[in-house]
């Protein structure tokens, strides 16, 4: 049965260090939760606090209705995937699956029937003699997920599972990951810094930085809607715009920049006339087509340094200022680029729907 | 590196290997096996059916097995409390711990009979009458004393070992479920067999073929001592040759299997650890607790130590049933410095080992870089034949520079030359044999020492300076050489105190007494009535002093990898 895990107020120091600082979060049952962070943001130990290896210094845990803060890593019941897999080398495949198994004293032949269970699952069957250092990346890290998975852990926690994989075994273990989640019906606790990981298979994500969560939310919300600036940038590409709240209403706020008036129809809760805001528009939002009659947000700039990708350009856009503080430098996609930015300079008209246009008040 | 540079070198290593190395110990086991150019196996069982021999062998298993399971029970548990704890005078106990290694467990037996034996400090102190601590089992005083010397090797090498664990291995223990000396039991106990079984393999060959140690306890019932005994009869009696030859045997055994069964990089951690492991810091009460341990076996493998400086501070005589010494006096310090044998012993030592380390630096580098450096498909060959005599006993290899040189000096060309005697007759000058002899026995420390300095050094570093016009000599000298001098003094340091210590060699090869090097007249000092034990305590105080500056000089070089040295 799934469970949920609660995380209430914990905080961990490392001498001056707040590795992790107040984090509250409550993680359903069921779910596959993301924390993503970049590196020394505190998302690994906060794992670790979950799986025991770490004694907060405040704050309690839960998993399901049994408070763990103060119990040992042995009897949490949790899986874990380690970053470097800990396969011990000394023991074959199964006798990896099935350790945790003979800890908690399980029949042989239900060892047996449940260690083959899970090789099939992580289609590592004809493994199953073989040492660790025989495998390849992909298959250790299966043989990992595996001896995690094979105990029926109430909680599946995984450390930056895929980071010592090539990319293209990145993208099939991920999907792979979510299909053994979701099938076992696991609660998951996954931390990475790899916002793509993140964003492709989690229910829900936690941002983290400097030890505190800056947001929690859907894939889709958090990064259409970023709390701040941090988020913003941290999770995909994005440019930032400094402007003040002109006008509010009609579900649209109108605010005054350094390039003219800009319209959000995404404002950010409690906007005021004259409140200072960042905008925060991803490249990709920036359309290089022609604007409906009587849209907002038509800008006139320049196109230069265009690096070709095949299914997408980006272009530096630089836009004039118009109160003479600077020009803009701005990044856009062009997906499925016809027009390129040849060598020579280009002046383009640019346009960026409402709804794309992102209010952060922090 | 060149091919041909590489083969030369590869070329010249092996003969080099081959004739002092290879050679003698063919004359063991052609001394041993064969009888009048024919193959015979009537040494071997005449060696298995005499029943002197036979025991003397049993014995000598004995000893080797006690003492390295004693230097497992000591070394193991003190090498996990410090990869565990941290608490307050760790770096000074930890430090202390390799203190036994400066002293070779035949010289602390000096010491350890003047505190241990029938009229010693031990039961004068406690009132007891002529309790014999040592005697009664000289069995077990042989062994208590290897332990109490050997020890040190055991703890660097499991220490090494735990440091190399990588912690998420025993935390994915934890996480599924298993912990405290179950977890030690299953996950971390094989994961460090590698290193425990390394340095396990080169405790028991040394304890296994140690021979002061039993000639100073007075235990004559086992092979080396016996194979010491027979020396005078090298030309006439095979059975010395056939006993040797079942030592090596034994210790080669040993060493290929802990070759195969844990292959050098068997357990290589995969990976880097993600996460640091932070040895728990403990303070007050459980500080002492863990602390004790170090200090009580500290306290136990200085006694002999103790024991020598208390004797060479004693005038000769004065500490017979008395707690202390009754007459304290520098007197000997004196006489060691004013006797011929002691001063022109010190001079022999510093001479015979400066040579050796300096073969053994010259050979160690060019064995290192055709092994590190070249392609060569034998390189392997050569890294094996570099490491094999950490396997071959000292005591064999001193039989076999015996064998060979009493063979070379029966020709009619070396007995018509007197300068071919001096080089070749150890009978009338020792010099080059042991001087080859303490080489070739260290030259595994060496070359380890350069090899691991050379897979340090990235290849591009040289490639660079080849390629701004440098030629490969140059770059040599200007930038490999420097790069790995500090691994390379470490090595050096570390033959030459061990070339310092040598003890079968020395008092094999040794037999004039212009010649004799430090050991050797330790041994013959402590043997003569009078002042000779106590002339000879402070001979060995002497180098203790010097072997401590080296050793210390070299672990601070090497910081941690001191263990590394010591791994078979």
């Amino acid at each position: 049965m799934a469970v949920s895990v609660d995380i209430d107020k914990v905080s961990k120091r490392f001498g001056e260090a707040r590795a992790v600082d107040g984090v509250s979060l409550r993680i359903e049952p069921g779910e596959l939760f993301f924390l993503l962070g970049p590196s020394g943001c505190g998302k690994t130990t906060l794992l670790r606090c979950v799986a025991g290896f770490y004694t907060p210094d405040g704050g309690t845990i839960r998993i399901g209705e049994r408070d763990v803060t103060q119990l040992p890593p042995h009897v949490r019941d949790t899986g874990m995937v380690f970053q470097s897999y800990a396969l011990w080398p000394h023991l074959t495949v199964s006798q990896n699956v099935a350790f945790g198994l003979e800890m908690r004293h399980v029949a042989r032949g239900e060892v047996d029937r449940r260690v083959a269970e899970a090789l099939e699952l992580v289609r590592m069957t004809d493994r199953a003699k073989h040492k660790p250092n025989q495998l390849s990346g992909g298959q250790q890290q299966r043989v990992a997920l595996a001896r995690a998975l094979v105990i029926r852990p109430q909680c599946l926690l995984l450390d930056e599972p895929l980071s010592n994989l090539d990319a293209k075994l990145r993208l099939e273990m991920r999907a792979e990951i979510r299909r053994i989640c979701k099938e076992a019906g696991l609660t998951a606790i996954y931390v990475t810094h790899d916002q793509k990981e993140a964003l492709s298979i989690a229910d829900r994500l936690a941002v983290m930085h400097e030890g505190r969560l800056l947001q929690v939310g859907a894939p889709r919300e958090v990064y259409l809607r970023p709390a701040n600036r941090f988020v913003a940038n941290f999770i995909g590409e994005t440019n930032f715009l400094p402007a003040e709240v002109a006008e509010v209403g009609g579900g649209r706020v109108r605010m005054r920049t350094a390039i003219g008036i800009l319209e959000s129809a995404m404002p950010a809760a409690a906007v005021t006339q004259g409140s200072r805001v960042t905008l925060s528009i991803r490249p990709e939002v920036i359309r290089f087509d022609v604007p409906p009659a009587g849209a907002p947000n038509v800008l006139t700039g320049t196109v230069h340094d265009t690096v070709y990708l095949g299914e997408v350009a980006q272009h530096h856009v630089r836009i004039e200022s118009r109160e003479g503080g600077g020009d803009m430098q701005w990044k856009a996609f062009d997906l499925n680029p016809r027009i390129l930015a040849r060598d020579r300079v280009e002046t383009a008209r640019i346009w960026i729907a409402p709804e794309d246009v992102a209010v952060l008040t922090e | 590196m060149r091919r041909s540079t590489a083969w030369g070198i590869f070329l010249l290593a092996s003969v080099i290997l081959g004739v002092f190395f290879v050679w003698p110990l063919a004359r063991v086991i052609s001394g041993g096996f064969f009888h009048e150019g024919r193959f015979t196996l009537r040494y071997l069982i005449g060696v298995f059916q005499n029943p002197i021999y036979a025991e003397g062998l049993r014995n000598s298993l004995l000893l080797g097995l006690g003492t390295t399971v004693l230097a497992v029970g000591i070394g193991l548990p003190l090498a996990w409390l410090a990869n565990r704890y941290e608490f307050p005078g760790k770096t000074w106990l930890t430090g202390l711990l390799l203190v036994p290694m400066i002293l070779p467990p035949f010289v602390g037996a000096i010491g350890l009979q003047q505190i241990l034996g029938q009229y010693g400090a031990l039961n004068t102190a406690l009132g007891l009458g002529p309790v014999d601590w040592l005697g009664q089992g000289r069995y077990f005083g042989v062994i208590l004393l290897q332990a109490l010397g050997l020890y040190p090797i055991l703890y660097l090498n499991a220490a090494a070992a735990l440091a190399n664990v990588d912690p998420a291995m025993e935390e994915a223990a934890e996480n599924l479920g298993c912990s405290g000396f179950r977890k030690f039991r299953r996950i971390t106990l094989p994961l460090i067999m590698p290193g425990l079984f390394a340095g396990g393999t080169i405790v028991f060959i040394w304890s296994f073929t140690e021979l002061g140690t039993p000639l100073i306890m007075n235990y004559t019932r086992c092979a080396p001592v016996q194979v010491y005994d027979a020396l005078k009869e090298i030309g006439s009696n095979p059975f010395p040759f056939a006993l040797v030859c079942v030592m090596l045997v034994c210790s080669v055994l040993l060493y290929t299997a802990s070759k195969l069964l844990f292959g050098r990089q068997a357990y290589a951690m995969q990976s880097k650890a993600a996460v640091v492991f932070a040895a728990r810091r403990v303070t007050g009460w459980r500080a002492l607790i863990v602390a004790l341990p170090f200090v009580a076996v500290i306290a136990v493998a200085l006694l002999p130590h103790a024991g020598v400086i208390l004797t060479s501070f004693a005038a000769p005589g004065s500490w017979y049933r008395s707690v202390l010494p009754e007459v304290w006096t520098t007197g000997n310090y004196v006489e060691a410095l004013g006797h011929g044998m002691t001063v022109g012993s010190i001079r022999n030592s510093l001479l015979f080992s400066g040579l050796a380390v300096l073969v053994n630096v010259g050979l160690g580098i060019a064995i290192a870089f055709v092994v590190v450096r070249s392609n060569l498909r034998l390189r392997g060959v050569l890294d094996a034949l570099a490491m094999l005599p950490l396997a071959v006993p000292g005591l064999v290899m001193a039989f076999g520079y015996l064998a060979l040189s009493s063979m070379l000096s029966n020709t009619a060309l070396v007995k018509g030359s007197v300068p071919l005697q001096h080089l070749l007759d150890v009978r009338v000058n020792p010099t080059l044999f042991l001087v080859i002899a303490y080489a070739m026995r260290r030259l595994p420390y060496v070359v380890r020492a350069a090899v691991a300095g050379l897979q340090q050094t990235s290849v591009t570093l040289e490639e660079s300076a080849a390629n701004l016009g440098a030629a490969p000599l140059t770059v040599v000298r200007r930038i490999t050489l420097p790069l790995i001098m500090a691994n390379l003094i470490a090595g050096a340091l570390l033959a030459f105190a061990f070339s310092m210590l040598e003890v079968s060699d020395s008092l094999m090869l040794a037999q004039r007494m212009d010649y004799y090097p430090i050991t050797k007249t330790i041994y013959e000092l402590f043997q003569m009535i009078g002042t000779g034990k106590f002339v000879a305590a402070a001979l060995g105080v002497w180098a203790m002093l010097f072997l401590a500056v080296t050793i210390l000089g070299s672990s601070l070089l090497l910081g941690k990898k001191l263990g590394a040295i010591f791994r078979v």
